[in-house]
């Protein structure tokens, strides 16, 4: 028989139980349609967070006390609560003069009420020196950023977050005002533009950033800083400034064996690659789930073909009387179970597009962070080729039971 | 063309095993028109299964025009049925839901020897040939019993066969019906086919040139009728 024959002779087939037919598809329209919407998911997902990674600064490497032992994605032991002091004013010097380092920007963090008139909130604010700002790409949208003449001279003066500045002084410009934090007055010199959030939730708004002299000397009373933020020299690769900010750091500290490292070194790179892993396994669980949806789908297209079969079973005594060969019947019986499953699977991929767009209006709508739509190709096309696989893998049982029979017992099938 | 010797067929149920022929042996001549006929359980059905390559003997040799049944494979048996044979069946086994063109042109598509822009003009012709030209569109499924014989002597017409089983091909039809059905396969053996029909009723027999009657799976007769009726003298008159 030729193939166009067996197609069409399928698509009779199904065409003459209308109704059936649709309603199997449902079952791969739903499954692929699921896949579809959470694979496009996961790829917003993905790139929100490389624009959150990005949206900090670039060609960015971290520095932070203590060495943090195992992969290169385990927590450093700050994160645990533990302080380290080993990181302090002479490491962000011999930094500053490291040709390959092109800004460093020491930071020390704490945790305090802030209070203007009636109005107060918690907030973590960070000392830190004015290179801060464009390292990190802070921008004001109101006054200025504090100048490295304001650290030395220990001028108590603040840039406060957006959200912070909304909180304590709603519509009036908090320019020229004074807060308090810890019982200390800082006038506010200018507010932040909004930057929303930054990787791992990270609030970029709702922060206060002080001069680093006055948060380690007036208020925290400690030497060392928490973290020290550096940008790289466009001239040289990441991994190369990396390695230098390593070999700076330990003979600024003295260490000669790389197992006593009391410090640790990321870049930026680093934290793409591990959120980039975590959104892919998160990906990967969902579609796993979404695809449980297609495995029944499918079941449900084996179960009417092998319906199918039974009730169509003098049908088939016919046709080999007339002359089909079990191949024939084989591939008819298969061509009807793939037309269903890729056509269901075309249906789904519909379906799930459009729940990928009214997801993304969904999120623009509702949440804050915003969305980044992604409808990734090859989310479509691993749908069309899964759906039609499974036409074939759950289709070939039945069609081969369909083949398997003998005409004279077929064409007596009562 | 037909040539059967000593042809046995068993079946085989839970054990016991059921003679349903036991050694029958005949010619059978291109252009004859012979009826199989016998009481219930004789084995004249299991006979023209086995002369129509739908099912194999358990002994003896059966040759179709020369080919010996039992070197073939079950595909070039379907090939065979599909250039030289043609069926029609007691319950018409017709597809309902499709229309009386698609039934008719069925056997065409398995027909690879049969290039595709000629079936359109044969399925017509094998349409007209059974005077059923103003019911092409129409669903199997909602004509008249004789209609729908009609169609399948039509089917079986469509890849221009030597040979047309017919397997009690008048048993659900009024007499009128069945004088049409009738009247169409002697047609078709005038123009030189060979016609072969199981039934067991008399009127329908008389129509055969040549008589074979079965009983317990063995010929009792078989007999040429040289003064047989027509469809005209027998149903018409």
């Amino acid at each position: 028989m030729r193939l166009r024959d067996t197609i069409r002779t399928a698509a009779r087939g199904l065409g003459h139980a209308k109704m059936r037919s649709l309603l199997t598809m449902l079952g791969i329209v739903i499954g692929i349609a699921s896949v579809i919407l959470l694979m496009s998911l996961g790829a917003s997902a993905q790139e929100l967070i490389l624009a959150q990674v990005q949206n900090i600064g670039s060609n960015l490497i971290f520095v932070v006390p203590g060495a943090t032992k195992g992969s290169r994605f385990a927590p450093p032991p700050t994160a645990q609560g533990i302080i380290i002091k080993t990181l302090v004013k002479s490491d962000a010097d011999a930094l500053r003069r490291e040709p390959t380092v092109a800004a460093v920007a020491p930071e020390v963090r704490g945790q305090a009420k802030v209070v203007f008139e009636n109005n107060d909130a918690p907030i973590t604010y960070t000392g830190t020196t004015a290179d801060f700002f464009a390292i990190r790409n802070f921008t004001t949208s109101r006054g200025n950023a504090f100048t490295n003449a304001d650290a030395d001279s220990f001028n108590r003066v603040a840039v406060i977050g957006p959200e912070i500045a909304k909180t304590l002084f709603g519509e009036r410009d908090p320019v020229g005002r004074s807060i308090r934090l810890k019982d200390i007055s800082f006038r506010v010199v200018g507010v932040l533009d909004a930057k929303g959030l930054g990787p791992f939730g990270i609030d970029q708004d709702n922060l206060i950033i002080i001069p680093i002299t006055v948060a380690q000397k007036q208020i925290l009373g400690m030497d060392h800083y928490n973290a020290i933020t550096i940008q790289a020299s466009d001239a040289y690769t990441i991994e190369f400034t990396q390695s230098r900010i390593v070999s700076v750091l330990r003979q600024n500290h003295r260490i000669t064996d790389p197992d006593k490292d009391d410090f640790t070194v990321r870049t930026q790179e680093d934290a793409l690659s591990l959120l980039g892993s975590i959104t892919s396994i998160l990906s990967l669980f969902l579609t796993a789930i979404a695809s449980i949806s297609l495995v029944v789908g499918g079941i449900g297209v084996m179960n009417i073909m092998l319906v199918s079969v039974v009730e169509r079973t003098r049908e088939i005594g016919l046709r080999k009387a007339v002359g089909a060969t079990n191949r024939d019947i084989l591939q008819q019986f298969l061509s009807e179970a793939i037309m269903l499953t890729s056509f269901g699977g075309v249906i789904g991929i519909a379906f799930g597009t459009f729940l990928t767009v009214s997801a993304y209006f969904a999120m623009m709508q509702f949440s804050s962070t915003g969305w980044v739509f992604a409808l990734p190709l090859s989310a479509i096309v691993s749908a069309l080729l899964v759906s039609t696989l499974t036409g074939v893998l759950f289709g070939i049982y039945p069609a081969r039971r369909a083949a398997g029979k003998n005409p004279i017992d077929a064409l007596r099938y009562e | 063309m037909i040539s059967v010797t000593n042809l046995a067929k068993d079946y085989r149920n839970d054990g016991t095993t059921t003679r349903a022929l036991a050694g029958v042996s005949f010619n059978v001549a291109k252009g004859e028109f012979m009826a199989i006929m016998g009481p219930s359980g004789s084995g004249k059905s299991t006979l023209l299964h086995i002369l129509s390559f739908l099912d194999r003997p358990s002994g003896g040799t059966y040759t179709f025009n020369g080919k010996r049944i039992e070197e073939l494979s079950d595909e070039d048996l379907a090939h065979i049925r599909n250039r030289e044979m043609g069926f029609v069946f007691q319950a018409f086994n017709l597809l309902g839901r499709a229309s009386v063109y698609e039934n008719i042109e069925m056997p065409l598509l398995y027909a690879e020897h049969i290039p595709a822009r000629e079936r359109t003009p044969r399925v017509h012709d094998a349409i007209r040939a059974v005077g059923l030209a103003e019911k092409t569109d129409v669903e199997a499924g909602k004509l008249s019993g004789g209609e729908k014989q009609r169609v399948a002597i039509a089917r079986a017409l469509v890849t221009n066969p030597n040979v047309i089983f017919a397997d009690e091909p008048t048993g659900n039809l009024d007499s009128q019906s069945g004088a049409q059905v009738m009247a169409i396969l002697e047609n078709l053996n005038r123009t030189g086919r060979t016609v072969i029909l199981v039934t067991h009723e008399t009127y329908t027999a008389e129509f055969a040139n040549r008589v074979i009657r079965l009983k317990d799976g063995s010929i009792v007769s078989d007999e040429m009728t040289t003064n047989h009726h027509t469809s005209t003298d027998k149903f018409f008159k």
